[in-house]
């Protein structure tokens, strides 16, 4: 199976062609949104944790600039942050692509920052908006799948047709990867019983239970299920987590890629499925796919949804008939007609194959046609995780 | 008959396929679609919320997809609606303004 993607310079596919203007800072965000505005194929994108934030948050905006959807990358800083914008971009310019960098101060305020920006952006364009689809393997896809406003037709249906077309990825070589540890909170024997080997196991109950220990902290009121699940038919984590864990297939899991303080890994080539040890919060675990590597991401929602990522495209899937016929203009597949009786699992699984195959050649998905690119960064905060003892950088 | 269905053997709840009216007879579908019981519904049950197939003591787990995914915080009747308002997490409790 082939998909016409975009050959980067570093050997990977993009499914897009992006030019990105990272704001380093949210400070510096309105004069990135300037300049990207109206420029073809241009989207503006920062995180907001402050300007020293850590490796976590490095980590992150560096895989962002790295993914093969990005053509080029213009970052900008206002000039006094504690992560300046020349140390992320030399570290993206490793994958060859067009990275470049200015400063708000140094360039002396808003308008000569977007003129100068506008230039650069020109010149990129020039640089790689030419650039030809060509047909590429389904083997070097990466897809990240996800689930959020879920209600219980996620879990007998919307789900597990997900996971149906996560085994048809990885028999043909692809890869496939889940990031929400705490929807896995009550899911550890039937994860654990697929890993790959022992130290594989044991960093599954490893990335489970670090997770439980952060949302469950005495005295603090933590909300790790919407009133929307509750309203749904969801009545506890366990029940939840029961549902979301059917998106990840049936095949081995082969491994559990880190995000912490220390190092944020990506996917390797070798295909399968993998673990990310990140979050639930939904923009924020597809940045960090994204930065993991992954050109596509799956989002199933029960309760239906109007969201899009910055630079990755996104397929929603319902597994509720009367939330597809409600908001058909925002999902891209109707997997209700499992609930209906209408088609089994596995056929939806080969149409949202179909589909994932169409939106990586080019095809706009629902998401898109609205311009919908949001962004944010997860960062696990250190003095929680100091406090918790679960920080990678204490002996 | 309305329909609910049970996702696997040991599960001694079913989820509603549609809208359950009270005092109803309900048929239970196993995931293969085959008849496994019938049940009447003794209050009305939302589309995709549970119903009880077999009483669950007061402390005795709730399984669905053959898993534990709580255990009944009261005494469950087969027929019964099952939700926050009967079962709670083994091992994390959302904060109560969510539901109550």
């Amino acid at each position: 199976m082939k998909f016409n993607g975009y050959e980067r310079s570093d050997g990977s596919a993009g499914v897009r062609n992006i030019l990105l203007v990272m704001a380093v800072a949210d400070c510096s965000e309105p004069v990135a949104r300037m300049i990207a505005d109206g420029v073809d194929g241009a989207v503006a994108v920062t995180q907001h944790h402050g300007c020293i934030c850590g490796e976590m948050v490095a980590n992150a905006l560096i895989g962002v600039g790295e993914n093969p959807n990005v053509a080029g990358v213009l970052l900008v800083d206002m000039g006094c942050e504690g992560m300046p914008a020349r140390s992320l971009g030399q570290m993206i310019r490793r994958t060859k692509k067009p990275v470049e960098w200015i400063s708000i101060q140094g360039l002396g305020g808003t308008n000569k920052t977007v003129a100068t920006g506008k230039e650069i952006l020109e010149r990129f364009s020039q640089q790689v908006m030419t650039a030809k689809r060509t047909e590429i393997d389904v083997s070097r896809l990466v897809v990240g799948v996800k689930c959020g406003g879920s209600d219980t037709t996620s879990g007998l249906a919307g789900n597990p047709a997900v996971g149906a077309f996560t085994d048809m990825l990885i028999d043909a070589g692809g890869s496939v990867i889940m990031s929400e540890p705490i929807e896995a909170v009550g899911a550890e024997e039937p994860l654990a019983e697929r890993a790959i080997n022992e130290d594989v196991r044991k960093e599954i109950y490893r990335m489970i239970g670090n997770e439980e220990k952060r949302w469950s902290v005495p005295g603090a009121q933590l909300e790790f299920m919407c009133k929307g699940n509750i309203d749904g038919g969801l009545t506890t984590i366990e029940e939840k987590s029961m549902g979301a864990i059917h998106k990840s297939g049936s095949r081995p899991i082969m491994g559990v890629l880190r995000n912490d303080d220390r190092k944020l890994e990506k996917v390797p080539k070798s295909g399968g499925f993998y673990l990310l040890d990140d979050t639930h919060l939904e923009m924020m675990s597809f940045s960090s796919m994204a930065a993991a590597g992954a050109q596509i991401v799956i989002f199933v929602s029960g309760c239906g949804a109007t969201i899009g990522h910055a630079v990755l495209p996104m397929i929603k899937v319902t597994g509720n008939p009367e939330t597809y016929r409600r908001m058909s203009e925002d999902m891209d597949i109707n997997a209700g007609t499992i609930i209906t009786g209408e088609e089994s699992i596995d056929s939806v699984g080969k149409r949202i194959l179909d589909e994932v195959i169409q939106v990586a050649s080019g095809k706009v998905t629902a998401g898109e046609t609205f311009g919908y690119s949001s962004f944010s960064v997860y960062r696990k905060d250190p003095r929680l995780e100091a406090l918790l003892n679960l920080s990678q950088k204490l002996p | 008959m309305k329909r609910a269905i049970m996702m696997n053997s040991e599960d001694n709840v079913a989820t509603a396929l549609e809208k359950l009216d009270e005092g109803s007879l309900i048929r239970v579908d196993s995931s293969s679609q085959e008849n496994v019981k019938d049940v009447t519904a003794k209050q009305a049950i939302s589309f995709g919320h549970k119903i009880a197939v077999i009483a669950i003591m007061k402390g005795d787990n709730v399984v669905k997809y053959g898993a534990v995914i709580g255990s009944a915080s009261h005494n469950i009747e087969p027929g019964d609606y099952v939700h926050v308002h009967n079962v709670i997490s083994n091992r994390m409790q959302m904060p109560e303004i969510w539901y109550r």
